[in-house]
């Protein structure tokens, strides 16, 4: 009587297994099926404006110093714009150059430096030594209608200074032959700030 | 004797008063007699400045310092007022004006740092940038030529030490005896 208890639920056991396989098999299929078209969809939609946040350090346009915001590519145009805020704008004909770095920052700003310094026993040092991020910087030369040269610096997610670059490039912006020593001065910055 | 000695003290009172009264009156005498001698009486030069672009020499500085050098230049010399138009490097309205000076930079020593160093050793890692700027006039005459050093030590990111640096060189040509209203005389040397 046992036995025959035992075979029944171990069937039913290995029938619902082959059943939830086959749904399992079925259900990855149709993702695998819906995806390269998903990827085709996000590719194919040119009209919608590259933006991405980004922290301004100094010199664009009209916008504050160590602000953060949303900086896109908008026709023919680059814009940083802070929150609630009218929107900095420099047309991409203006731009000169763009140059990609990379730096190694502390998080927190200085709350976070005021709390490590008041930590006891040298404790926010030990903070300090992994309380840090990778940024690309994303730097612009620019010129304004009377020809004088600016310079704009930004601060992004790492892999963000690419995608921009890139960008500005498809919109027209002019790159001079100094541009090839990007990739070098990433590499320098990175290693000093790993040292 | 004792009318006298009341006299004597009622004068020397008098007396006392009268130099209280008139040294303040002569203080501000002196200044005007030791301003007179610059002035001349004629209305003074103004000159104005452009700012080049800053000329990283032979070392490999990034281009995001020589963008922050130059962006913090403009600033800091416009708080200044020392001069009566400070242009960017390629103005074309910089040609109009007679009284131009043209203000050079060349990185001479750069020290990249890092700010994680910092914050966990606090005496390694600074970032030290060591330039010369020069004022030259459109002749290329040079009317100040300085070494400045700029530096970051403790708290702040990298480009900090390039806000430090452009503060440094303003400073310095605010105190030198160059000033943006008189006529470029003398060459001064020095470092900061």
């Amino acid at each position: 009587m046992d036995r025959f208890v035992v075979s029944c639920s171990h069937s039913k056991t290995y029938h619902l297994g082959r059943r939830h396989a086959l749904w399992l098999s079925t259900v990855l299929i149709c993702f695998s099926l819906t995806a390269p078209a998903q990827k085709i969809t996000q590719r194919g939609d040119t009209s919608a404006p590259f933006s991405t946040r980004a922290t301004h350090l100094l010199g664009f346009a009209n916008a504050r110093n160590d602000s953060t915001g949303t900086l896109s590519v908008q026709d023919d145009s680059l814009q940083f714009q802070q929150n609630g805020k009218p929107g900095a704008r420099v047309k991409i004909a203006l731009v000169r150059n763009v140059f990609l770095g990379a730096e190694s920052k502390q998080v927190g700003g200085l709350p976070m430096t005021l709390g490590k310094t008041a930590a006891p026993f040298g404790g926010g040092r030990v903070v300090s030594l992994f309380a840090h991020k990778n940024y690309d910087t994303l730097t612009l030369e620019y010129v304004d209608a009377d020809g004088g040269i600016h310079g704009a610096i930004f601060q992004l997610t790492k892999g963000q200074g690419e995608l921009v670059k890139n960008e500005l490039i498809a919109q027209g912006a002019t790159i001079s032959s100094r541009q090839d020593q990007s990739t070098k001065e990433s590499a320098t910055e990175a290693k000093h700030e790993n040292k | 004797m004792k009318t006298s000695r009341y006299n004597l003290s009622i004068a020397c009172g008098i007396a006392l008063v009268a130099i209280m009264l008139a040294l303040p009156s002569r203080l501000p005498g002196q200044t005007a007699a030791a301003k007179s001698p610059g002035s001349n009486g004629a209305s003074p030069t103004r000159w104005s400045v452009q700012i080049d672009q800053v000329d990283p020499g032979n070392l490999d500085l990034t281009y995001s310092f020589q963008i922050a050098i130059y962006e913090n230049l403009v600033d800091e010399l416009n708080k200044t007022k020392q001069f009566q138009q400070v242009f960017r490097d390629g103005d074309v309205r910089a040609g109009e004006f007679p009284n131009l000076l043209v203000l050079k930079t060349t990185v001479e020593k750069y020290t990249p740092g890092s700010e994680t160093r910092r914050a966990v050793t606090t005496v390694s890692g600074a970032t030290k940038l060591t330039v010369r700027s020069r004022l030259l006039t459109r002749e290329g005459k040079v009317v100040f030529e300085r070494i400045v050093d700029g530096d970051v030590r403790f708290f702040g990111s990298n480009l900090r030490a390039t806000h430090n640096l452009a503060h440094n060189i303003a400073k310095t040509i605010k105190q030198s005896s160059w000033s943006g209203s008189g006529q470029p005389t003398a060459i001064l040397t020095g470092q900061l």
